[in-house]
């Protein structure tokens, strides 16, 4: 598409070129035809008893036209020719040539100087189009260029984002797995209970972490495959809300969960699994990035046909700058001074695309009061299905 | 638990998870016999006869469900599955074929045995209603009054309500899928309204729980069913 745009406009740059590098002879043929016109007006004016001077005007409008259409070379023989059946034409004597005055050659000279002005006058104008038209070209094909280097630079940017977080969060619970079992079983029979039981809980929290990766991983590509199919249910959402809670519970553990969902809250269509895991990522990210400790609120709440789901926490916030980058795959918040965390970069770029799917969205903003809160919103379309009312006599 | 000690019988094709799950088993007082393949395993029920199944779904010579299909033809063992967690799909089909409950890969040895010993407890029992009052934390159901309690106070519940609740109580700590319930408590020709359960459940959390957007005792499992806290 963007190829055979930069086509057209190459070929529109040579057509107005061409007639300007070299007048043809069909030019020197159309000037001919013309100037065969003007002598047939001319002789109509002379018929009518017009004025000598109109009909040389005749005449040099024939010039002018030869010379804006046809440029310099058929506008210099359009001059001749203009002088030469005038004077054969219509100054006598008839059918000879005899410039006998003065005045024609001063009218040849206005001729030949109306032509080559024009001629020059017109390819000036000519190339100044043709080196706008060359530079708008030019100029389509640096911005296609720019964005294709930026395409390529976004490609390069995530595979090396993944080959860092592959080779992070793959090899370092690997490593600490290899080497705290390689030292229970060479050194297991000299090490104290407390030791022991510190290495086995590394080993245990690394697979966990490695587990971690790996199905966010495994996610992220299913999700980006295109096989994600999103079965909308109407449901109420503290279902999915006391579900993901459930999931969350160890990650939790210690900090007070509190959620608000009002009574009465409609029901909305979701497809609970996605949506669960969308809350899973929020809360992980919570557990993840704020103090131990410190509580995380989850809300549910119907504004403007949409479901919002928040989960909010109290921890540090998250810069303005970096409110829309924390959804963009392997993207992680680091912070001066503080330690890498152990998340993947991908939990917030799949609730994206959980949000996305539902034709919903997510965002990030200051929670009142310090620090992040996350927000879902998913569109409420339809009305949920009805059943017999007379259900309880079942 | 009883004093014999029960029959397990591992079939998973890989040998790593038989190990450690063969050795936690053992560790547990559990007389164990690994099989790595369907066929084997299928063999070995027979021979052996069972009390307990644990059974992978990817399994390289026979699909999970037709190992399921086959063992329910003779067997009311109790088999718990053990799947990945993109096999959700497969995960409901088993459990509509039979299967007790499941446990997603990965999973720690005290989820294991948590449910082993809930789905020996229910073959135990026969799934038979059992008449004695059951108290789980703070809840009560009383099937023999026809009565149930949340803390002190008594629960006003709809007969649907009820046979929800009997159903869920009866089979605590285990996963109960949207087609079993719909089947128990509104018969063989409702079982596609997972709407209507729905919105039944709503009505019993509301009920039950003192937060039923955090719940304790009626949980969720999103894509598969409910199950009824079993402590």
């Amino acid at each position: 598409m963007d190829d055979s745009a930069t086509g057209t406009a190459q070929a529109e740059v040579s057509a107005v070129a061409a007639p300007a590098s070299s007048a043809s002879w069909a030019s020197y043929g159309w000037a001919a035809v013309l100037m065969a016109a003007c002598t047939l007006v001319a002789g109509v004016f002379r018929h009518s008893g017009l004025a000598e001077a109109n009909i040389v005007m005749a005449f040099l409008v024939g010039v002018l036209v030869v010379a804006a259409w046809h440029g310099r070379g058929p506008s210099i023989f359009a001059s001749f020719a203009g002088v030469l059946l005038f004077d054969v034409l219509f100054v006598p004597p008839f059918g000879s040539l005899g410039v006998s005055d003065l005045q024609y050659l001063i009218m040849f000279a206005v001729m030949l100087g109306v032509a080559l002005l024009t001629s020059a006058l017109t390819e000036r104008i000519r190339r100044q189009a043709a080196a706008q038209l060359a530079m708008a070209a030019e100029r389509d094909r640096l911005r296609e260029a720019a964005h294709a280097t930026r395409l390529q630079a976004e490609a390069e940017r995530l595979r090396n984002a993944l080959l860092s977080s592959m080779s992070h969060d793959l090899r370092t619970p690997l490593a600490t797995i290899a080497g705290a079992s390689s030292s229970l079983l060479e050194l297991g029979s000299v090490q104290d209970e407390e030791t022991r039981r510190t290495l086995l809980r590394t080993i245990s929290d690394e697979a966990s972490r490695l587990n971690h990766f790996v199905e966010n991983l495994l996610q992220m590509t299913r999700l980006q495959a295109g096989g994600l199919v999103v079965h909308k249910e109407w449901q109420p959402v503290e279902e999915v809300i006391g579900s993901a809670l459930g999931r969350m519970e160890a990650a939790l553990a210690g900090r007070p969960v509190h959620t608000h969902v009002p009574e009465g809250l409609p029901m909305a269509p979701f497809d609970g699994v996605l949506v669960e895991q969308a809350l899973v990522n929020l809360l992980d990210n919570a557990a993840k990035y704020t103090p131990a400790g410190t509580p995380v609120e989850l809300s549910a709440a119907v504004d403007g046909g949409q479901m919002l789901l928040e989960v909010a926490d109290h921890g540090p916030g998250i810069p303005d700058e970096e409110k829309g980058r924390v959804f963009e795959k392997f993207h992680r918040l680091r912070r001066p001074g503080a330690t890498p965390q152990a998340g993947t970069g991908l939990g917030l770029a799949i609730c994206q695309a959980i949000a996305t799917a539902h034709g919903g969205r997510i965002w990030a903003e200051d929670r009142p009061g310090g620090g992040a809160r996350f927000r879902l919103a998913l569109p409420i379309e339809g009305s949920p299905p009805q059943f017999p009312a007379d259900e309880e006599g079942a | 638990m009883s004093g014999a000690k029960p029959r397990v019988l591992i079939i998973e094709d890989e040998k790593p998870i038989r190990g450690f799950l063969s050795a936690s088993l053992a560790g547990e007082g559990h007389q164990v016999v690994e099989a790595e393949t369907g066929r084997e395993g299928l063999a070995q029920a027979r021979m052996w006869v069972p009390e307990i199944v644990i059974l992978d779904l990817g399994l390289p010579d026979l699909d999970g469900l037709e190992v399921i299909r086959e063992l329910r033809e003779w067997s009311q063992a109790p088999i718990v599955i053990l799947s990945a967690r993109e096999q959700e799909r497969d995960k409901v089909a088993a459990l509509d074929a039979g299967a007790d409950d499941y446990l997603t890969k990965p999973f720690g040895i005290r989820e294991l045995l948590a449910r082993v010993r809930v789905a020996l407890r229910h073959a135990a029992r026969g799934g038979a209603a059992d008449a004695t009052p059951v108290t789980i934390g703070d809840f009560t159901l009383d099937t023999g009054a026809r009565r149930a309690f949340a803390g002190d106070h008594e629960l006003h519940l709809t007969p649907i309500e009820y046979k929800l609740l009997t159903t869920l109580v009866r089979h605590a700590g285990k996963v109960l899928t949207h087609r079993f319930l719909l089947k128990e408590v509104w018969g063989p020709l409702r079982t596609d309204d997972v709407h209507c359960l729905r919105v039944f459940m709503a009505g019993l959390r509301q009920k039950i729980e003192v937060d039923p957007s955090h719940p304790r005792y009626l949980l969720t499992e999103q894509g598969v069913g409910y199950r009824f806290a079993d402590e």
